[in-house]
């Protein structure tokens, strides 16, 4: 037998507390990728080709407040813009949708816009019919599949901010850019059904070249100071970020969660690790006896520590990268575990535990279910209604949950350690429990 | 027979080791719980807490928040007239036309208004390099509601009262913070002032809403804010109405007139529905409890086993001694439901620690900061408790199970 081999028997030897043990670790570090991703989701600018060249441009007061239309001229001449377009968030209720809908809709000028959306991929035909029909709309991939739109249907929306209801019609389909749900139609249908205001939204930019982006921000804050509508042209991440500022206290008190989930974790894993220990303060005390050294002794508890912590991270990072990146796949992966848990349940019944079986099958239920949502929404889109998008478990998360399952390991096993260290041989024989 | 409570109690106690880990575990969990769950309730409890009874509440059809809703004065002009809102003594009909703005300000740096016990928490954070040491950062911009208002208006919401300072005086670019959000918002000190649209407004006084939306919003004169920002049209019409049947009446009638795409409702039932923002956080609560409850089912599974094995012989003398089964199992219950009581107690007592202490987001429906405060209602004690129990005698069922089915002779074997 090679020290390997004890110390994975020794981990092992009680099944179920080891199972519970990883399970428990697992399910936390879930927990926390779940978290992070989340947060990432929520709070990271977008980041595609064209964002670091992208400005927007608002009205200083705030984003509802509307900007004067003939800034365009004064911002046409600005050296250093490759393109100007208006961007308008119409922010339409779709119809069927009641309270809320996951995608934004913006009023654009098709013939301007297109060096701003550089990442859209729009087959040239129906860019043509999109420039050709005031009326029209281009819609994202996303959205397009989630509502089983096609190239001809007729959308209503009912204006929220905007006192005016309008229908587009569905002439392209895009994607390819950071974020393709949203619905891009005529800034010129929107002033007509308002009565022609002679405002827009928001300015969206594109700067020359990167280096010249804060020259280029500077400039339109300058051309504008002091007239009667002053902007604020800040980068794109720069917006977003500033969005996010407005979350105020909420974003402290996710990270603070992490934190006390963070905290909970630790307290289980040295509580199991402690009384897997306890239970065999005599064998170690007999493993001293015969010779073994102190160091040695603690290779094997920390060893046994981190092995069952590590394994734990395995199966929650990993789950969580399964379930969020392919969905479908990790609900079928918990309708086997609910299937071997049924399995289980039958195995019981015929054996008569009557009790434990119809447990088996209260376990297996929610299981089950869980893991028919999961397939049957496929995405986290499906899922979260649109809401999230990506829900990105990057490589930086899956590290952290290792180091945090390391940590975890080495806290675990310290209590332990120094029990053992303390003990002398023949106190260690004497315990009983 | 049934075995003494005392039995089960003291067992939990005895292995004080392991059970200050679960109760800690399953405390943790129950405060997640509670302190989420307070944060929507007291979203709700602002929002439920606004409006008066006799007011209607008119906005345009399609729009879900006043400060999105826009309507004309030709509107205005007609519905004023209607018969079913009340006069003042002066025969003038108590009806107010608001004009909303959302305007976007600098916050306060963040001053350190947190307890001790944050404040030594955060040193070990930033000893243990899992936070960064504080920065003297700027606080950021939020977005702040501004709401232009007449005298009308001031006496269809008599929630609102000034606090510091006075009302402002209309024809002046003066305006009245909310006291709450003055803590928050940089240049809100009576007297100071902060410039916004061209405009430069002089902070006169600090209104206070009783704990309803109206803490966050910003009051000034109507005509200066339609001026400043230059609206020709108005946000949202409240209106008195003398007694409940011409509460139906004005609603039926200004919903029935194709002429206006106006929606009214009692100002009650509107703002009980502006709740959007507690959703999300009550579905992360309800995930999280979830969640955490798993995790912490297993660990309480893991705490009893472990008792349960330890006392293997023991059981089997209780057997013995003529203690029936279910009796054993039911003393075992008892100890898991008495450790994850514990745990709920003590995740409550920390919860409420932090009741009745102020916060801010945006809020969905006005995009704009919202005010509003920690609420630990005694419903989400009691479901927190619960929870805990549910928790503790979940996890305690397959260990209580296995105990009662050990043979007796080998349970008294058992070393």
């Amino acid at each position: 037998m090679t020290l390997a081999t004890f110390i994975v028997k020794n981990a092992l030897r009680n099944k179920r507390r080891a199972t519970l043990s990883i399970l428990s670790v697992a399910i936390s570090l879930f927990l926390l990728v779940t978290l992070q991703v989340a947060m990432r989701e929520l709070m990271n600018p977008i980041n595609d080709e064209g964002s670091s060249l992208r400005i927007i441009v608002r009205n200083k007061v705030s984003l509802a407040q509307p900007l004067p239309a003939r800034q365009l001229q004064v911002l046409d001449r600005i050296p250093g813009i490759v393109a100007v377009s208006p961007f308008s968030f119409f922010g339409g209720l779709y119809k069927g949708d009641e309270k809320f809908t996951s995608f934004a809709q913006f009023a654009v000028d098709p013939k301007r816009c297109g060096p701003l959306l550089s990442d859209a991929k729009l087959p040239p035909e129906q860019l043509q019919a999109w420039l050709a029909d005031r009326t029209s709309c281009i819609v994202g991939k996303l959205t397009v599949d989630r509502y089983q739109l096609k190239i001809g249907d007729r959308m209503q929306f009912t204006g929220q901010y905007y006192p005016c209801d309008l229908e587009l019609k569905v002439v392209g389909i895009y994607q390819g850019t950071a974020d393709d749900r949203n619905v891009m139609f005529h800034q010129s249908y929107l002033d007509e059904s308002l009565g022609k205001p002679g405002t827009v939204g928001t300015w969206w930019v594109r700067a020359a070249s990167v280096d010249e982006a804060p020259l280029v921000t500077d400039r339109i804050n300058k051309a504008f100071a002091n007239s009667s509508a002053e902007v604020r042209a800040e980068s794109e991440r720069a917006f977003v970020l500033g969005f996010v500022s407005m979350w105020a206290n909420i974003k402290t008190l996710i990270t603070r969660i992490s934190v006390v989930v963070l905290f909970a974790l630790v307290l289980v894993a040295v509580s199991t690790m402690s009384m897997a220990i306890r239970e065999r303060f005599r064998e170690l005390a007999i493993l001293k006896a015969l010779g073994f050294k102190r160091r040695e002794l603690f290779a094997f508890i920390l060893a046994e520590s981190v092995g069952l912590a590590v394994a734990g991270a395995l199966i929650g990072g990993f789950g969580a990268w399964l379930v969020f990146t392919y969905m479908r796949v990790g609900g079928i992966v918990l309708a086997l575990v609910a299937l071997g848990l049924f399995a289980m349940c039958v195995y019981l019944l015929i054996k008569r535990q009557w009790l434990t079986g119809i447990l088996a099958l209260f376990a297996a239920m929610p299981v089950a279910m869980l893991g028919a949502t999961l397939a049957q929404a496929g995405s986290i889109q499906g899922l979260t209604n649109g809401m999230f998008l990506l829900f990105e478990v990057t490589p930086q998360m899956l590290g952290l949950v290792f180091v945090v399952a390391g940590v975890l390991g080495v806290l675990a096993a310290l209590a332990p350690m120094i029990a053992v260290a303390r003990t002398s041989v023949v106190q260690g024989l004497k315990t009983l429990d | 027979m049934a075995l003494p409570i005392k039995y089960s109690v003291r067992n939990a106690l005895v292995r004080w080791r392991s059970t200050i880990a679960t109760v800690l575990g399953i405390g943790l969990v129950v405060f997640v719980f509670v302190l989420l769950q307070s944060l929507a309730a007291g979203i709700e409890k602002s929002s439920g807490n606004t409006g008066d009874r006799r007011n209607v509440m008119i906005v345009r059809k399609g729009s879900t928040a006043e400060s999105a809703s826009l309507i004309s004065r030709e509107d205005f002009q007609q519905i004023r007239y209607f018969e079913e809102i009340a006069r003042n003594e002066n025969g003038e009909a108590v009806i107010s036309a608001d004009v909303l703005a959302l305007v976007n300000l600098p916050r306060k740096p963040p001053e350190d208004n947190s307890s001790a016990f944050e404040r030594r928490l955060s040193k070990i954070l930033i000893a243990l390099h899992l936070k960064d040491a504080k920065k003297p950062v700027s606080g950021g911009e939020a977005n702040v509601l501004l709401r232009g208002v007449t005298a009308r208006g001031m006496e269809l919401r008599p929630q609102v009262k000034i606090v510091a300072g006075r009302w402002f005086t209309p024809g002046k670019r003066e305006i009245v913070v909310s006291a709450k959000l003055a803590r928050r918002f940089a240049n809100f000190d009576v007297g100071q002032s902060f410039r916004s649209g061209n405009a430069t407004f002089t902070v006169v006084g600090w209104l206070d809403g009783g704990g309803s939306a109206f803490d966050s919003e910003c009051w000034i004169d109507a005509d200066e804010c339609r001026s400043v920002f230059e609206r020709d049209m108005y946000s949202s019409f409240l209106a008195r109405v003398p007694d409940a049947k011409s509460m139906s009446n004005l609603v039926a009638r200004v919903e029935g007139d194709r002429r206006f795409k106006l929606k009214a409702e009692s100002e009650v039932e509107y703002y009980r529905k502006q709740t959007m923002t507690a959703a999300p956080i009550k579905w992360l609560g309800g995930f999280l409890a979830v969640m955490m409850s798993v995790g912490a089912v297993f660990a309480a599974m893991n705490t009893m086993y472990a008792a349960v094995g330890a006392r293997t012989r023991e059981i089997g003398t209780l057997r013995v001694l003529g203690f029936r089964r279910r009796a054993v199992v039911f003393a075992l219950l008892l100890e898991g439901g008495f450790l994850a009581l514990m745990g709920g107690v003590l995740g409550c007592v920390v919860a409420y620690h932090w009741n009745g202490y102020t916060t801010a987001t945006m809020g969905f429906e006005t995009f704009s900061e919202i005010v509003f405060q920690f609420t630990v209602t005694p419903g989400l004690i009691v479901k927190g408790l619960v929870f805990a129990v549910i928790v503790g005698i979940i996890g305690t069922l397959l260990p209580a199970i296995r105990a009662s089915r050990l043979p007796v002779i080998d349970a008294l074997k058992a070393i």
